[in-house]
């Protein structure tokens, strides 16, 4: 994969995000809150932590889950994550 | 010197969800698999001149597993004697020797035979297209055998099976002292190296009861002929198999079970009700979970095969269940349910007839889930508490797998979430 900027990966945090929850990926703000804002349950949190897995070739632990409560900390830690594997441009 | 050439043809995908994962020839029916009945068919010929021709995604994980014979490597240069993956021997007089023969069953090639003049006039080309050339040259004859040609045939035809390979065996009448048999005890073969605890009851009036070496059957239990139980499999207390059941390797099993094939290192440890059906490897199912084999209205079972529903013909007719399935507790299979490989189900309403692979199912919304990196890890989680490494050609075909079935599964997530809003 290809190195990403910090502008790039947000970009496709909120792409993925938006996917997910059927939402304009520019109405997604940095404190945009999955649970109480976007309306996320148990399940599409699964499949967001999944898609976002996916998109980044990242892994997620599980314990890390809860600690990303915001859009904002969302892309926080996917840079983190991008940063610790060399992949982030 | 004559070749072998066990061939899968287009048909086998209507096998799908169980022959997603393997050759047709791999699946279970009676006491071992197709395989092992085919070279019954052709006893004496070295695994050196056994040829396997399998779909490309599969040849690396036959291979693994079958790494006695060729796989995908075939070449017409000698006398070969072809025979259809999905050709359920049953000790049918064959003659496969002297003339030239293409025998055919419901429209496809059940087994051929051609001298290797025929062939290299027939010229080169993929096992189908030799074959089609012969049928043109050789002309056709009606084969005696018959064609594993949807799942519901596996279970149909197993008690048959169970009964014909018990005979093949000739070990009836082996039953440790203290085991209750009603019926004839030549009819039962119990390997000296299974545990049978008090209070079992082997059943052998309408047909033999076949326990493998290393199994432990749990006090309380029922077990009726026709059956088969694998090596190393435990039936846990209490259970209930009934006719017509073969259960693989390394199972556990308990609960009511009637007319099913489990085709190994599978769990359906607690209560509820399987029939009529077949399991695929490394399944779970959840306590209680239950499937339907019999419509209220007492009409012939539909079954979703590739997206279409395709009428049985039968009136009874369980679940197909892909590999690594795992169901919740209380989980309701609907009448002739398909469940694709690696799907997880909580459905405590009653499931789809359809649950697409690698897709969730909870409670009326399909879902992603937790994804292919996931499911892989739970697979070697389940597999590795059975003392089994998920290798690298398995991990291999699984991705490949998730991307070909990644547009359908989309869809139905779609769907799903259009009806949820």
């Amino acid at each position: 994969m290809a190195k990403l900027t910090r502008e790039e990966v947000e970009q496709k945090v909120k792409e993925v995000i938006a996917e997910q929850f059927g939402v304009d990926p520019a109405s997604l703000k940095p404190e945009t809150r999955f649970v109480e804002d976007l309306g996320a349950d148990s399940l599409a949190s699964i499949e967001l932590v999944a898609a976002i897995e996916e998109a980044f070739d990242i892994e997620v632990p599980d314990e890390d889950i809860e600690k990303n409560q915001t859009v904002g900390q969302a892309i926080e830690y996917v840079i983190k994550k991008l940063e610790e594997k060399g992949a982030l441009a | 010197m004559v070749r072998v050439c066990i061939f899968e043809d287009e048909k086998v995908t209507d096998l799908h969800p169980l022959t997603m994962t393997r050759a047709a020839f791999e699946l279970r029916i009676g006491m071992s698999s197709l395989l092992d009945k085919i070279l019954r068919m052709v006893k004496g010929v070295k695994p050196s001149e056994v040829h396997l021709e399998v779909r490309g995604y599969l040849a690396p994980v036959v291979k693994m597993r079958l790494p006695e014979y060729k796989v995908n490597e075939y070449k017409p240069v000698e006398d070969t004697i072809f025979i259809n993956a999905r050709l359920l021997y049953a000790g049918e007089e064959v003659e496969l020797s002297g003339e030239e023969v293409v025998a055919v069953k419901d429209g496809y090639v059940a087994y051929a035979y051609a001298k290797k003049s025929t062939l290299e006039k027939a010229g080169e080309g993929s096992v189908t297209e030799i074959l089609s050339r012969l049928r043109g040259e050789l002309g056709t004859k009606e084969a005696e055998t018959r064609l594993i040609n949807w799942p519901w045939d596996l279970v149909k035809y197993n008690a048959e099976m169970i009964r014909r390979e018990f005979e093949w065996r000739g070990k009836g009448g082996v039953v440790p002292d203290k085991v209750e048999v009603v019926g004839e005890k030549d009819l039962v073969y119990i390997d000296p190296s299974v545990k049978v605890y008090p209070y079992v009851v082997i059943d052998a009036e309408e047909g033999p009861v076949y326990i493998d070496a290393g199994a432990k059957v749990f006090p309380f239990t029922y077990i009726q002929g026709p059956t088969y139980i694998g090596e190393k499999t435990y039936i846990m207390p209490c259970a209930r198999i009934r006719e017509g059941c073969s259960i693989g390797p390394v199972c556990r099993v308990g609960g009511e079970v009637e007319e099913s094939i489990i085709h190994g290192y599978s769990n359906k440890y607690h209560d509820g009700f399987l029939g009529h059906a077949y399991v695929g490897q490394w399944v779970n199912l959840g306590a209680i979970t239950t499937n339907s084999d019999l419509k209220n209205d007492y009409s012939e079972v539909q079954v979703f095969i590739n997206g279409k529903p395709v009428n049985t013909g039968e009136l009874k007719v369980g679940a197909f269940i892909g590999d690594h399935v795992k169901t919740s507790i209380g989980t309701y299979l609907n009448t002739g349910a398909v469940i694709g490989i690696m799907a997880n189900v909580l459905a405590p309403d009653i499931s789809p007839k359809y649950i697409p692979p690698f897709t969730w199912y909870i409670k009326g919304v399909f879902s992603r889930g937790y994804g292919l990196r996931r499911a892989l890890r739970t697979a070697e989680t389940m597999m590795s508490r059975r003392g089994v490494k998920l290798t690298e050609e398995e991990r291999r075909m699984y991705e490949y797998l998730y991307e070909v079935t990644r547009k359908e599964r989309e869809e139905y997530i779609r769907r799903s979430r259009r009806k949820k809003a």
